[in-house]
């Protein structure tokens, strides 16, 4: 019963303040000087029409969506083939993290923005999107891996050392089963931060499609309920993923005491 | 007849900064197959730094190790080793844990699972076997630990003060279960503790150390039958004997 109350009132509290924000975004386009920011109510028109028709090229925003996932997914791949065995690595090799730290710690705090130009110099067509998104992924992915190896208990290092356990069986059977759980955090993060890069990824290539498209297409037509329905969406998916992936780890890792309670 | 155990004036130094620490100097005995040992030692006096060197994951400084009339190799022997901290893999069962040495020594799956259910019995663990660590007691998580080391069927079982952290009741019936399954196996043991009378409950000779740097101050024969009452006349008698001993390397400081 008391349960109950108490979902109750949470659900009842989450649905007051997404009223209230519309209240305040309906009263700011009914008060702010500029002709070009919407009402929810046409962002609402906006959605219907592109989820229904299509935009100006014919294109739905499932097909938005599924694109600039593929995008986003394949990046991803490749951010964590590289980030989990590279961090791996760097975890059992101090010396080897230490020297290469002075070169990975100023990389992660260049924006994937800023490295569009290189990629068009550099790259081409998908790879250029498989790029930015990994600039996104890999760091994230990186750090979690490597802090989760330095977690691992010496002393079960040592167990599986006196059953005569060679250096292949402890990284495949002690650190990474016991990293696995800073491991994921840092795949989730990085799927987070490489579905952020979309559309930085997608200023570039000729293509029409993705929701980065949508929202510059949008924006150089000045039609920015349309922008809206694009960012709308980009929270919304990035916020399903985070939760498909902690469903994910609360599966996963029952034998966590932490994550029991 | 060949020692299980056989050491050597073994010496250990670590090189502390620019000074070296010396851990054991000159330490020599010997352990016979399928005797029980304890080893008793002030605190800090380099207990586990031998028990590291016997199951040969550490060389020693100076001196010979022998086990089985060979240098110590868990590649190619088999050691059951127990260790004080709680050493299960948090994210296996508990018969996930006891099949993890016959794994490590490439035991086929079928014959894993078999095995490792015959030794969760005999600790009288079978019922938990889908249980994770977390989700049992102490006690619980020793007997996992000592199926474990069991189920290898090894040649020498190293316990370094397995039973410290467990409550008093908890480790006395440990002790007990200990020696019944000592008794039915025909395992040698060499069991380190800073606990007088757990040696003297245990073991069939205790080896008292001296403090840092490490040598044999003192060996002692148990004889008396088991299983051992603690408040008997001779046990207490033996308890005296080794506690003084083992004071007078506590006061020499």
């Amino acid at each position: 019963m008391r349960k109950l109350y108490l979902r109750m009132r949470s659900l009842l509290l989450a649905s007051t303040s997404v009223i209230i924000f519309f209240i305040l975004w309906e009263l700011a386009a009914l008060y702010l000087p500029s002709p070009y920011f919407p009402d929810p109510y046409s962002v609402l028109k906006a959605f219907i029409t592109i989820i229904t028709v299509g935009d100006i090229d014919g294109y739905t925003l499932a097909w938005h969506t599924l694109m600039s996932l593929e995008r986003v997914l394949l990046g991803f791949v490749v951010g964590s083939a590289t980030g989990v065995p590279i961090g791996i690595l760097l975890g059992i090799k101090p010396t080897l993290k230490n020297a290469v730290t002075p070169i990975i710690e100023p990389i992660r705090f260049i924006p994937p923005i800023a490295w569009i130009p290189l990629s068009i110099v550099l790259l081409i067509g998908m790879y250029r999107y498989i790029f930015l998104i990994w600039v996104g992924v890999f760091f994230p992915v990186l750090l979690d891996t490597i802090a989760g190896v330095k977690r691992t208990s010496i002393t079960l290092i040592q167990m599986a050392r006196t059953f005569g356990a060679d250096n292949k069986k402890i990284i495949t059977k002690i650190i990474f089963p016991g990293s696995l759980p800073e491991i994921m955090n840092g795949l989730r993060v990085g799927l987070g931060v490489g579905w952020m890069c979309i559309v930085a990824a997608e200023m570039i290539g000729g293509e029409p499609v993705g929701l980065g498209r949508l929202i510059l297409k949008y924006a150089n037509l000045l039609q920015i309920d349309t922008v809206i329905v694009g960012m709308i969406t980009i929270g919304l998916v990035g916020l399903a993923m985070n939760y498909f992936i902690l469903f994910l780890e609360k599966r996963l890792f029952r034998w966590r005491v932490e994550i029991k309670a | 007849m060949e020692k299980a155990i056989l050491l050597e004036s073994v010496s250990k130094k670590y090189d502390v900064g620019s000074s070296s620490l010396e851990v054991i100097k000159d330490l020599t005995f010997d352990v016979n197959e399928n005797e029980f040992v304890c080893i008793v030692g002030p605190s800090g006096c380099g207990k586990t730094t031998l028990l590291r060197i016997i199951s040969g994951l550490e060389p020693p400084s100076s001196g010979r190790v022998l086990v089985f009339g060979r240098p110590p190799d868990p590649k190619r022997q088999r050691f059951g080793v127990i260790f004080q901290e709680d050493s299960l893999l948090p994210w296996r069962t508990v018969l996930g844990n006891v099949e993890f040495g016959l794994e490590i020594q490439d035991q086929k799956e079928a014959e894993r699972e078999k095995i490792a259910k015959t030794f969760l019995e005999l600790v009288g663990l079978q019922g938990f076997e889908n249980y994770y660590p977390h989700q049992i007691s102490g006690g619980m998580k020793k007997r996992v630990a000592i199926a474990r080391a069991l189920a290898i069927d090894p040649d020498l079982i190293l316990m370094d003060e397995p039973f410290a952290d467990l409550d008093a009741q908890t480790r006395s019936f440990m002790q007990r279960e200990l020696l019944n399954i000592w008794s039915k196996l025909n395992k040698t043991v060499l069991f380190i503790t800073h606990n007088v009378e757990e040696a003297v409950f245990l073991a069939q000779r205790v080896v008292v150390l001296t403090k840092r740097p490490s040598k044999v101050k003192q060996i002692i024969n148990i004889d008396l039958p088991y299983p051992r009452a603690r408040l008997s006349p001779p046990f207490i008698s033996y308890r005296e004997r080794i506690l003084t001993a083992f004071h007078e390397e506590l006061e020499v400081t």
